[in-house]
C-alpha cells in the first residue's frame, strides 16, 4: 500500500543551566582564557570543566588555566563548501578532549596536523564559538 | 520468592521554580549526596543505579548521559526510564525488582528534572498523538481541565472544595524544607480569585514547574537491618495502564481504571481492605486540586461521589484521619521526572520517623502513588513491618 | 555553595520535522472523512465496543477488529474547557492562539471519546451531556483539521 505520511514539526525553545564550572569557563573564553578543573583523587584535568569527578564521586575544587594550544587527536570531514572539518582537540595539560572546528587548513594536509592552536574570534560573548576555529600550530 | 525489600535511605534538593546556580549534573549530586549521607555509605556501596527523567523537558535526548558524572553512573550498572509522570514511581518500582530478585544488594533510584530549561505545556503537548489529539491539546493543564469538568459533572464535587486543596496543600509545604511553593498565608478565596487557565482550572489549582532531584536507597533484609534503625519496607508494588488515547477512558477522573486496578492489587498483596482505616498517610500524585479529590474516590478512602466532602471534613488535612500530602504534594513541588519517586522517598521518610514538622505521629502503613502518560498508574504501599 | 550564585544560560531552539505514518486504520478513516464527510468507528468482535480513533486491536479483550460503522456527526460533550493559558504551540514554536473551547466528545455510536474543538469560548455557554454536531470544512484534505470544530445543538 501506498503511504500515508503527516509532517509535523516540534519547535521548542529552551535555555540551558550551565552551571558552575561551565559558567567559568564559559566566561574565561570571552578572555580569551581556557580554564579546567583538576581531580584532587585522581588528578584528571577535565576540559570543558566539571565541579564534580564522577570517577571519584568527589568535589572537584582546583583550577587551572591551559594553553590554547594542543594535540590533535582524530578528525572528520562534512562535505560541504566549503568542507566543514571537526576535531577532537587535547590541549596541553588536559586528560579529555574538546570538539571544534579546523580552519586554515587544506583537506590534503589533514592528515599531517599533529599540533593546533585556538583562532579567536574578535566579538567574543561568553560562548564555544569564541574559538573561532583550531588551526595547525606552526 | 521475592527477597524483602527496604527503603533506607533518602535524599532531595531544594526545589526552586529555577535553580540557575547548578547544571542538571550539579543538581542530581545534591540529592544523591544527601541520600548517601542519610545512610551513610559511599558511591563504592551502591551495587547499581537507576535513572528517571522526563524527555524533552530539558530539550536533548539522554540528558542522563550529559549528567553521568553527577548521578554516580561510572561504570556502574544502570539503566534509565521515561514513563512520563510515573517515571519516578517507575523507577521505584524497577529498583525494588532489581533488589527482590536477588541480583543486586544496594541498588539507588533517582529522579530528576530542570523544567526551568524548556517549555513545560508545550513538551507535554507532544505526548498527545500528533494526528489525533496534538493541535487540540494544551499540556497537561487542559487535559485536566476537560477531566475537571467531567468529574464535577459526575460528583457535584465544586471549585471551592477543589481550592481547599491547594491550600491544604501549599500549607502542609510550609513544613517541609525541600518544598518549592510554600504559601503560609493562602486562602480559599485566593485560590479561586487566581488566574483562570482552562476552566475550571485556576492558577492556584495547577501544580508549579519545578527543578529538582531526588535520590532513593533500596537494600535487602539483612543491608536494611544493618544500615537503617527503622527502614521503610515495601510491602507491595502495583501497575496498571490505560489504553492509548486520551478518551478512551469513558469517565477520566471520574472513573480512573488504572488507579482502581493498580490501587486494589496492591490493598490484596498488603492485606488492607479498609485503606482509610489502614494506611496512616498517603502521598498522591495529584497534579491538579481536583484530582485529589478525584483519587480520594478511586483510591477507596471514600465512597463515590464523596470527595469534596472528605475535604470538607479535614479528613485528609495533617491533623486528620488519613493525612494526605503532609509534604505539600506535587501542588507544591513538581520536577517532573523526580515527582512521582519524591511521593515514595516522602512516604518513606514517614514510616522511618524522619518527616520532621511533617511527620504523621506513628505512622506505620503508607501509600505512594504515580500518575502519568495517558492515565497510568503506579503504587507502592510501604510499612515499619517486615512483609 | 551559594544559593544567590546564577551562572550562565545558554539559549537553543529545538527544531525538527517529523513524518507520521497515520497507519491503516487511520487511512481508512482519513479517507471516509476527505470523500465522504463521514466518520467511521472500529467494532470490537467481543465486547462490541466501537472504537474512535480506530485502531486495530481492542486493548481491553486484544481482540482485532474488522468491523467498521458510521459513527456522528453528532455526538455529547464527556468534558470540556476554555484554554486561556498562554503557551508555545510545539507545532509551530509560537504562542498558539487563545483562547479557544476544547471538548472530548462522544459521537453517537461509539464507545470512546475524540479530541476537538468547540465553535464556543464562553464558560457559561458550556455543559457536560450538551449535545454538538461537527462542522465539516468544504475543501477536505484528509486529516481532523477537516471536521473545523464542534457546533453546540440548541437545545
Amino acid at each position: 500500500m501506498s503511504e500515508w505520511i503527516v509532517r509535523q514539526k516540534i519547535r521548542i525553545p529552551f535555555h540551558y543551566t550551565t552551571g558552575r564550572a561551565l559558567t567559568r569557563f564559559l566566561t574565561g573564553l570571552a578572555e580569551c582564557r581556557l580554564w579546567a578543573t583538576r581531580c584532587g583523587e585522581c588528578a584528571r584535568v577535565y576540559v570543558p570543566p566539571r565541579s564534580f569527578c564522577g570517577r571519584c564521586w568527589r568535589e572537584i575544587t582546583e583550577w587551572r588555566e591551559l594553553p590554547a594550544e594542543g594535540e590533535l587527536m582524530s578528525y572528520t570531514v562534512r562535505p560541504a563548501d566549503p568542507p566543514l572539518i571537526l576535531g577532537l582537540i587535547r590541549l596541553d595539560g588536559a586528560d579529555t578532549a574538546l570538539v571544534h572546528r579546523l580552519g586554515e587548513v587544506k583537506l590534503e594536509e589533514l592528515e599531517r596536523v599533529v599540533r593546533v592552536r585556538a583562532v579567536w574570534r574578535e566579538d567574543r560573548t561568553g560562548s564555544i564559538l569564541d574559538i573561532a576555529y583550531f588551526a595547525p600550530a606552526r | 520468592m521475592p527477597r524483602r525489600v527496604a527503603i533506607i535511605a533518602t535524599g532531595q534538593t531544594k526545589h526552586a521554580a529555577r535553580r540557575l546556580d547548578v547544571n542538571i549534573a550539579e543538581l542530581i549530586t545534591e540529592a544523591v549526596t544527601r541520600a548517601l549521607q542519610d545512610a551513610d555509605l559511599t558511591m563504592r556501596d551502591i551495587d547499581a543505579v537507576l535513572l528517571g527523567n522526563m524527555e524533552p523537558f530539558e530539550g536533548f535526548l539522554f540528558p542522563e548521559l550529559w549528567a553521568v558524572e553527577g548521578w554516580g553512573g561510572y561504570m556502574k550498572p544502570s539503566v534509565k526510564f521515561n514513563t512520563g509522570g510515573t517515571v519516578g514511581t517507575t523507577t521505584a518500582i524497577a529498583a525494588y525488582y532489581y533488589v527482590a530478585s536477588g541480583i543486586y544488594d544496594t541498588v539507588m533510584a533517582i529522579g530528576f528534572q530542570k523544567q526551568s530549561e524548556g517549555h513545560t505545556q508545550t513538551a507535554i503537548t507532544t505526548v498527545g498523538d500528533p494526528i489525533w489529539e496534538r493541535s487540540v491539546m494544551a499540556g497537561a493543564i487542559g487535559n485536566f481541565a476537560v477531566m475537571a469538568t467531567t468529574y464535577m459533572h459526575e460528583s457535584g464535587v465544586t471549585e471551592e472544595q477543589a481550592a481547599k486543596v491547594a491550600v491544604k496543600a501549599r500549607r502542609n509545604a510550609c513544613l517541609n524544607e525541600y518544598a518549592h511553593l510554600q504559601m503560609p498565608d493562602i486562602t480559599v478565596e485566593e485560590v479561586l480569585r487566581s488566574e483562570m487557565l482552562a476552566y475550571p482550572v485556576k492558577r492556584l489549582d495547577m501544580c508549579p514547574q519545578s527543578d529538582g532531584a531526588v535520590a532513593v536507597i533500596f537494600a535487602e533484609e539483612s543491608k536494611a537491618q544493618k544500615l537503617c534503625p527503622r527502614p521503610a519496607w515495601i510491602k507491595a508494588v502495583a501497575t496498571a495502564h490505560e489504553q492509548q488515547y486520551m478518551g478512551d477512558s469513558p469517565k477520566r477522573l471520574a472513573e480512573m481504571r488504572s488507579l482502581i486496578a493498580a490501587s486494589r492489587r496492591a490493598y490484596q498483596a498488603a492485606g488492607i481492605t479498609n485503606p482509610r482505616k489502614e494506611l496512616d498517610v498517603a502521598e498522591i500524585y495529584e497534579v491538579a486540586s481536583f484530582a485529589e479529590l478525584a483519587m480520594y474516590e478511586n483510591l477507596g478512602f471514600c465512597e463515590r461521589g464523596e470527595g469534596g466532602k472528605l475535604i470538607d471534613a479535614g479528613v485528609t488535612e495533617l491533623t486528620g484521619e488519613l493525612p494526605v500530602n503532609p509534604s505539600g504534594g506535587v501542588l507544591s513541588t513538581n520536577p517532573i521526572g523526580a515527582t512521582a519517586l519524591i511521593r515514595v522517598a516522602e512516604a518513606a521518610l514517614q514510616i522511618m520517623g524522619k518527616a520532621g514538622r511533617r511527620q504523621v505521629e506513628g505512622a506505620r502503613t503508607a501509600l505512594a502513588t504515580g500518575y502519568g502518560g495517558n492515565a497510568w498508574t503506579d503504587i507502592l504501599i510501604l510499612s515499619r513491618e517486615k512483609p | 555553595m551559594s544559593r544567590e550564585e546564577t551562572t550562565l544560560r545558554v539559549p537553543f531552539l529545538l527544531d525538527m520535522e517529523y513524518r507520521y505514518a497515520v497507519g491503516q486504520y487511520g487511512r481508512r478513516f482519513f479517507t471516509e472523512l476527505r470523500d465522504h464527510a463521514r466518520l467511521m468507528g472500529a467494532r470490537c468482535p467481543e465486547c462490541e465496543r466501537v472504537y474512535v480513533p480506530p485502531r486495530p486491536v481492542c486493548g481491553i479483550c486484544y481482540r482485532e477488529l474488522h468491523e467498521w460503522v458510521e459513527v456522528g456527526p453528532e455526538g455529547t460533550i464527556v468534558g470540556w474547557t476554555v484554554v486561556r493559558l498562554p503557551f508555545i504551540d510545539p507545532m509551530t514554536g509560537e504562542q498558539r492562539p487563545v483562547p479557544y473551547g476544547f471538548a472530548i466528545i462522544r459521537l453517537d455510536g461509539a464507545s470512546t471519546s475524540l479530541y476537538h474543538f468547540l465553535d464556543e469560548t464562553d464558560e457559561r455557554k458550556i455543559r457536560v451531556g450538551q449535545r454538538v454536531r461537527a462542522v465539516f470544512r468544504e475543501k477536505r484534505e484528509g486529516s481532523l483539521r477537516d471536521i473545523l470544530h464542534f457546533r453546540l445543538l440548541e437545545e
